[in-house]
């Protein structure tokens, strides 16, 4: 039972940041399904610092996974300007740029990742192995029953998540720069007359986007792998999506709803665990979120309001 | 201290394919309310557009104070202390009125003594303040997307008076209101006035002019005819200079001579998409020779009467039957052929086809039918023919005729095509919704005489409209709506706009 929290928990706040990133991108009017190919690719360049890491600090630094954290959000970030670029200055379709971005991101880390293993390893593979997080546990909040597994055996990035998190809650409903972006995904126009920046504003968000789906990436390729490898694209990318539509593009809600979708996760592991049933049959199992995920489309998705702006270029021009 | 606060010198500007304004010189001074008078593409909105830093012109100066300035965006119109209340109000629906008066210049606070936050309990203070200093009741904290338009219009000058605008320009501010409602705004501005701020009221409404403005600037095609004292200048002075010819304001009216019921409606009730009723238990009755005209403020469920009647909306109880025969369950198809015609709101979502050319929109009602087809194959020979005999009669202007892709076309001549093309079904019953929004003065009488002439000719004739003005010179009958009910019918004789601006607002007894 504990286990179900603890590894609920360690699925859910990757899936978390990289829903906030998509709601920060959808929130400033930029429909964001490139949430997948950002992941992907910020976590191929925190992988590739950490593999070069590793040569200099040694396989067992844990100060190699906090700067491939940083190299995977700078990673996301950069990557991310391409959505951007095609959204915001060219005005393409947002729907389709972000399909494009996410199988340029396939086709580049598969590429890159052997290329990078036949120059540093001298060897033909397609993964980059990573070393292994160590995990703490919380003293005496863990001692609390089932729900203490919350806080045993915790990953130190899902703390960074959590502060993350806050920070950017907090920057998106009480800071200006937060009023001006949800504005920006309802009423560009209402910005422009105000005297805001609608394509600086959008460009930020979208870079945000970027760097939170690449910390959230290089989590899943710690927690869930211990290597990245193009496996890495599960489609845990548009599972955040889900979740944020699910959380009605508000970052409390939508904590909740990663929250469950990991819960569910776990669950669903142990209970064929638990059930003593052949391996393959995990699978099965492996499928409740996105069960639950339709679920949930059929119950929710009427009273859903998404930003009226998101999807529509910004043409200052326009007349 | 320069005698003129605002100088717009040889201003022009072109966008791709024409010259929005040329050579246009206008000199406002403070404390005037300054006129721009134009029909649509005049080039107002444009010329105010540069004033308020949404476009660069391409040649010209602009000067405030006597002092020469450049302004590449709204920010820095706004530091001159310019505002400026669009025609399409630049709200956010979700956010309060307060949050919106205040965006980007939010006051702000230290959250725990560090962080900086948006204070948005002083806003809401001084919002609250403000709004009670100028008479402009709003409760800050509602919702835009829960309060009525008139309301939405006081945030947007509210959010000028925040900014501490001197210099306030209002597009077309009296579109979307009812009269009482103008009589308030006008009221607002001529306070303003002697409050010592600057308005310059972009509007094609004469008699608007000639109650609130001291100057009248007359554009022309992007240019400026000429700048006239109002006290001096009649309104059918002002008309001509707009229009450029003698302007006819008596349409040519015969006394309408009424025939058996055509459309009745009984105690119809719709709802919309939401299961929310917008109809409420409406039962009225167009007769054959009539106007019947639907008058009230957007929203009110009038534009869901019609799509109702036409068959777009789904009637959840009561009854419509058109000559005889009801239709209450009928596809639009069979009541398009029993003899209904509509003209849609919606002109280019629901009332054409963008992307086809101005041909096959043309035979949209027909294209199924013999001699436009045989056995499933269409004939494009008798399309064209069938085009080029609307194009002309209905005096529908392109760029390459029949082949015309619509999209390419202007608003007026796409809404002629669209009457065109109705009337040419010679139907008993034809709904007009909004005809001639948007429309310059030329397409609105070119549209106003064809109602006319169809009203003689015998059919049946629904027409709803925003425009109050319009409804008084063209209704038969009047029927007032309020939030889906409606409050009142009677022959357009018996009620001044006045009784019917009252009823708008939901006054049950004038």
């Amino acid at each position: 039972m504990t286990k179900v929290f603890t590894d609920g928990l360690s699925f859910a706040m990757p899936l978390l940041i990289m829903a906030v990133g998509a709601i920060y991108s959808e929130k400033s009017g930029v429909t964001n399904l490139a949430i997948e190919g950002f992941q992907g690719f910020g976590a191929f360049i925190g992988a590739l610092l950490a593999v070069l890491l590793m040569n200099v600090m040694g396989e067992g630094s844990q100060a190699v996974i906090y700067l491939a954290m940083l190299g995977a959000a700078v990673g996301g970030g950069v990557y991310a300007c391409l959505h951007a670029l095609l959204c915001i200055k060219f005005r393409a379709n947002q729907v389709i740029s972000g399909v494009v971005v996410n199988i340029l991101a396939v086709a580049l880390t598969t590429f890159f990742t052997s290329a990078a293993n036949t120059a540093i390893n001298k060897t033909l593979s397609n993964k980059l192995i990573l070393g292994v997080s160590k995990r703490f546990t919380v003293p005496v909040l863990s001692k609390i029953p089932a729900v203490g597994g919350f806080f045993t055996n915790m990953y130190p990035f899902e703390l960074i998540i959590i502060v993350l998190v806050i920070f950017f809650w907090y920057l998106m409903y009480r800071t200006r720069f937060g009023m001006m972006l949800r504005a920006c995904g309802e009423n560009p126009q209402a910005v422009d007359a105000a005297g805001g920046d609608v394509e600086k504003t959008r460009w930020i968000a979208v870079i945000i986007s970027g760097a939170l789906s690449g910390i959230g990436g290089i989590c899943f390729a710690y927690s869930l792998l211990a290597n990245f490898s193009p496996s890495i694209y599960l489609g845990y990318g548009y599972l955040a999506i889900a979740a944020m539509i699910f959380g009605n593009w508000n970052i409390n809600t939508t904590a909740l709803v990663c929250l469950i979708f990991g819960l569910a996760k776990s669950g669903g592991y142990q209970l064929c665990i638990a059930m003593k049933l052949p391996s393959n049959y995990s699978d099965l199992f492996l499928m409740l979120p996105y069960v639950l995920t339709m679920l949930l489309l059929i119950f929710f998705s009427k009273k859903n309001h998404p930003p009226k702006a998101a999807g529509e270029p910004w043409d200052k021009g326009k007349r | 201290m320069s005698e003129y606060i605002v100088e717009m010198c040889h201003i022009t500007k072109r966008f791709p394919g024409i010259v929005a304004n040329d050579d246009v010189t206008i000199r406002i001074r403070r404390g005037e309310v300054y006129a721009l008078l134009g029909e649509n593409g005049a080039g107002k909105s444009t010329l105010m557009s540069m004033l308020f830093g949404m476009y660069e012109p391409d040649r010209g100066d602009i000067l405030i104070n006597g002092r020469k300035v450049t302004f590449h965006s709204s920010t820095d119109a706004a530091a001159e202390n310019i505002g400026m209340v669009h025609q399409h109000f630049k709200l956010v629906d979700n956010y309060t009125i307060a949050e919106n008066i205040v965006l980007g210049t939010e006051p702000m606070k230290k959250l725990l003594g560090l962080f900086p936050s948006v204070d948005m309990k002083k806003a809401n203070e001084e919002i609250s303040e403000l709004s009670k200093r100028y008479g402009l009741e709003v409760n800050p904290t509602d919702r835009i997307e829960d309060v009525p338009v008139s309301v939405r219009q006081r945030v947007e000058i509210l959010k000028m008076l925040y900014r501490k605008a001197e210099i306030m320009i209002f597009d077309e501010p009296t579109a979307v209101l009812t009269p009482q409602e103008i009589d308030f705004l006008l009221s607002i501005i001529d306070s303003l006035r002697k409050d010592g701020k600057t308005i310059i009221l972009i509007t094609h409404k004469m008699e608007e002019i000639k109650r609130i403005a001291d100057r009248c600037a007359i554009l022309r095609r992007g240019k400026l005819i000429d700048v006239r004292p109002v006290a001096d200048t009649s309104i059918q002075e002002m008309a001509n200079m707009m229009v450029g010819r003698q302007v006819n304001f008596k349409q040519d009216k015969k006394a309408a001579s009424f025939g058996e019921t055509i459309l009745s409606v009984n105690h119809m009730t719709v709802k919309n998409e939401h299961h929310f009723d917008v109809v409420k238990d409406v039962t009225f009755e167009v007769r054959k020779g009539e106007i019947f005209a639907i008058a009230g403020v957007s929203g009110n469920g009038q534009t869901e009467i019609a799509d109702a009647i036409a068959g777009l909306m789904k009637i959840s109880s009561g009854t419509v039957t058109l000559d005889g025969k009801d239709m209450t369950d009928t596809s639009i198809r069979v009541r398009a052929q029993s003899g209904i015609s509509y003209i849609p709101e919606d002109r280019q979502g629901t009332g054409v086809v963008m992307d086809f050319t101005l041909r096959d929109n043309l035979a949209l009602r027909k294209y199924y039918r013999e001699p436009f087809s045989g056995n499933g194959i269409l004939n494009f020979e008798m399309f064209k023919g069938y085009a080029d005999k609307l194009i002309e009669r209905y005096d529908i202007r392109s760029g390459e005729g029949a082949k015309t892709f619509v999209r390419s076309m202007s608003g007026g001549n796409q809404q002629k095509a669209i009457v065109g093309r109705e009337i040419e079904e010679h139907a008993k019953l034809i709904i007009f919704v909004q005809p001639t929004r948007g429309l310059d003065i030329g397409a609105i009488e070119n549209i106003h005489s064809h109602i006319l002439a169809e009203r003689d000719r015998g059919a049946a004739i629904l027409l709803i409209s925003l425009e109050l003005d319009e409804i008084m010179k063209l209704a038969d009958t009047i029927g007032v709506i309020y939030s889906g009910r409606i409050l009142k019918i009677a022959p357009a004789d018996e009620m001044s706009s006045e009784d019917v601006g009252r009823y708008m607002m939901g006054v049950k007894e004038a």
